[in-house]
């Protein structure tokens, strides 16, 4: 799991190119969007780009975006239930 | 100055965390980044906040993103589109983000005229100025990519050698040092204590005919300004290394400006289609501090005073502009 956050972490620095940042700055447990990380829609399009890319995981029902993509981990963990690669 | 030899110069990044965190520089390209913090400095300097205008010139925009949203296209096969890339490549980017950065809902615009663009920003901003409105941010700038400079390459406009760029001058051979760099400037109805200069007339003249029409277009441009060439403390011309395009210069200055103190810039920022913006910034520091180094003369002659510089530029004799800036009295 340790592995796949960081990885997480290095894809979603090149997708939202946050080239400024380490992975080490993003937190696992800290909201992606609004007071944590501080994305928006548009950044939420790219991490649903991102998870089918890479992944192989569409997400079908846009309500569900709310709970994977609240935190890395979340995330992380809706990519090992789910992973298709 | 920075020496270094390479395809093409490329601009100094700043400390980006500095100015913006991360978070906020995401969708930004190197120019728009830099556009960012060179008006947040333009409107510090100049003590104002929020401007009347916004005017950029571009001559190529956002390109980076440009590339990037076609490179993903071609790649993921028309699939996984994101509009991070799309939304960033356009010409305006600069003077939005800018915009939206400071809240400022004035008139906003971006100038796309190739070789014109930066002087066409800086036209509109001195329309503005007569109209009564008080400070406009101007500003011009280009970014080079590694495909635009392959590109371009092979068309003869860039050398086909690498070179060390304090040799610029040196290589009698075709084609110019390729570069990039973002200007910005408040331009003002009043003088502060602040100001660097005046600009009192501008220029623009497409593909003359030949050096006397050149000649004729500088004499009358400095007439309708009660000067005459020897009224010109230094001019700043805009060498760029292309062979064919630097005798032009030297035959305006050796006919027309025999003993005035001659500068040039483009070993420092190279050629691109809003490089008199970077002049314009070099002239106005000049005239600041009344001093000009070595490493961008290009004769000995020298002036006891630098109240007007003439900044005479072209883009590959078809854009050719002329600045003329004074010095304020404060």
């Amino acid at each position: 799991m340790e592995d796949l956050t960081l990885k997480l972490k290095e894809q979603i620095i090149e997708a939202l190119n946050l080239e400024d940042m380490e992975p080490d700055e993003i937190e696992t447990n800290e909201p992606l969007f609004n007071e944590g990380l501080g994305l928006d829609s548009i950044d939420a399009l790219e991490l649903i780009v991102l998870l089918e890319k890479n992944y192989g995981i569409k997400i079908e029902n846009p309500k569900d975006g709310q709970k994977i993509f609240y935190s890395l981990k979340t995330m992380a963990e809706y990519i090992k239930e789910h992973q298709i690669n | 100055m920075l020496i270094y030899e390479d395809d093409y110069l490329k601009s100094v990044k700043p400390n980006y965390k500095d100015f913006m965190k991360p978070i906020e520089a995401r969708r930004m390209s190197k120019t728009v980044k830099n556009g960012i913090i060179c008006s947040q400095i333009a409107m510090q300097q100049a003590e104002i906040t929020i401007p009347d205008a916004i005017i950029f010139g571009t001559g190529l925009g956002i390109v980076s993103d440009t590339e990037k949203f076609l490179e993903k296209m071609l790649i993921d096969k028309e699939q996984f589109l994101t509009p991070t890339s799309f939304i960033q490549s356009t010409h305006n980017t600069v003077a939005g983000q800018i915009a939206g950065r400071i809240k400022c809902h004035n008139y906003n615009f971006t100038y796309v005229n190739r070789g014109f663009s930066f002087e066409s920003a800086i036209l509109d901003a001195m329309m503005h100025l007569k109209e009564g409105k008080k400070n406009i941010l101007v500003g011009g700038g280009d970014e080079i990519t590694d495909h635009y400079y392959h590109i371009i390459k092979k068309t003869g406009l860039w050398k086909q050698n690498t070179l060390q760029n304090t040799d610029l001058l040196n290589h009698d051979t075709p084609g110019a040092l390729c570069g990039e760099a973002v200007s910005f400037f408040v331009l003002s109805d009043d003088i502060k204590q602040e100001t660097y200069a005046e600009l009192k007339d501008l220029k623009m003249f497409y593909k003359p005919k030949n050096v006397f029409e050149i000649q004729n277009t500088i004499t009358d441009f400095l007439k309708q300004n009660n000067l005459q060439n020897s009224d010109i403390d230094l001019i700043i011309t805009g060498h760029s290394g292309n062979k064919t395009d630097d005798e032009i210069y030297d035959t305006v200055l050796s006919s027309e400006f025999p003993e005035t103190p001659s500068a040039y810039y483009k070993h420092l920022c190279g050629e691109f289609q809003t490089a008199s913006a970077f002049a314009l910034w070099l002239g106005a520091n000049i005239i600041k501090i009344q001093e000009f180094p070595d490493f961008i003369k290009l004769n000995d002659k020298t002036s006891k005073k630098l109240n007007n510089v003439l900044i005479y530029n072209h883009y590959f004799n078809i854009n050719h502009s002329l600045m003329l800036l004074k010095k304020v009295e404060s």
